[in-house]
């Protein structure tokens, strides 16, 4: 994995996009490791009743894309610092889901290099599910 | 008139009655107990399996060796195999005190803050404490809403702080 460095990003970058396409087994996978019984994430029969078209994705399992997304990006000697997400729409296996961080501020605070990002989760419909900020550390090349 | 305030500030509903309603007015009158705000209270410990964290990074589809690799991540700088860091929501844990929020008629997870510290590693026994931070009433476009905010502290065996997490639970009226 290539190493990215605080030299090499600037104010409005990009970062992503991460292209993430749930199936309905991986959402099973899920919720067996979670232990959760949850209806709207098990069943379509209860996710139907609650007024969805079928079982949705736990909001912590979408936002925990955003954490793949910026832990592969910041590499193995950067760290993500700090994750915060409004659950806006729900998603569902088979939605295709583009997750992406732009950079909105660059500071050295206490010889840290941290990176201020925007980060959302857009689906196939172009709308936001998930939207939030984010705060990675970086190393210098120096 | 009303209706041309109100487009001034957000933060203020007129009611059927006509009367102005704010957001603290709001609280003023809900239904809750607020002496449990503020109150830190043990809520567990959670065992980290090496095969959950692997089980769930797979779900996730994620490739790291870090956490699917456990010779890679032996020798790797953390010794052991890391979980993703958003793997603390799988913990089943006790729910901590409840402030009763009487309000609207439905309830949902509106979002999630982490902050991170240190790595959860296989192996590691974590303990979890929870206080209820803050409840406050907030008005948009779709009506009143009123948040209850839960911080959870996680702490591995050695001491250290790994993670603080704050969930927001809202409750409203359901859609019409």
């Amino acid at each position: 994995m290539s190493q990215i460095y605080i030299e090499d990003v600037d104010l409005g970058d990009d970062v992503g996009p991460l292209v993430k396409e749930p199936t309905r087994n991986q959402l099973n996978a899920f919720t067996k490791v979670w232990g959760t019984s949850v209806g709207r994430f098990t069943s379509d029969e209860v996710a139907k009743s609650e007024g969805f078209t079928g079982v949705i994705l736990p909001g912590n399992m979408s936002m925990a894309f955003l954490g793949q997304l910026l832990t592969e990006w910041c590499g193995y000697e950067g760290k993500l610092r700090r994750l915060d997400v409004d659950f806006r729409r729900s998603v569902q296996p088979g939605d295709k889901l583009n997750c992406t961080g732009i950079i909105t501020d660059i500071e050295v605070v206490e010889q840290e290099n941290q990176v201020t990002l925007d980060v959302f989760i857009e689906t196939q419909k172009g709308e936001r599910a998930l939207q939030g900020t984010a705060m990675v550390v970086l190393p210098s090349k120096s | 008139m009303a209706s041309a305030q109100c487009t001034q500030a957000s933060a203020i509903i007129v009611s059927k009655g006509g009367f102005m309603t704010t957001d603290q007015d709001v609280m003023d009158n809900l239904d809750y107990d607020s002496s449990v705000v503020g109150v830190e209270v043990d809520v567990g410990t959670h065992k980290v399996e090496q095969e959950d964290i692997i089980a769930y990074a797979k779900a996730l589809g994620e490739t790291s060796p870090l956490y699917l690799d456990e010779a890679a991540a032996k020798v790797g700088p953390h010794g052991a195999i890391i979980a993703p860091p958003l793997f603390y929501n799988l913990f089943h844990l006790e729910p901590g005190l409840d402030p009763k929020v009487n309000f609207g008629t439905t309830g949902f997870d509106a979002g999630q803050h982490a902050e991170f510290f240190e790595p959860i590693r296989a192996g590691d026994t974590i303990s979890a404490k929870t206080q209820v931070s803050s409840v406050y009433a907030k008005t948009g476009r779709t009506g009143t809403m009123v948040f209850t905010v839960r911080r959870t502290t996680f702490t591995n065996q050695r001491g250290e702080k790994a993670i603080v997490m704050e969930r927001r639970n809202v409750r409203r009226d359901i859609k019409k």
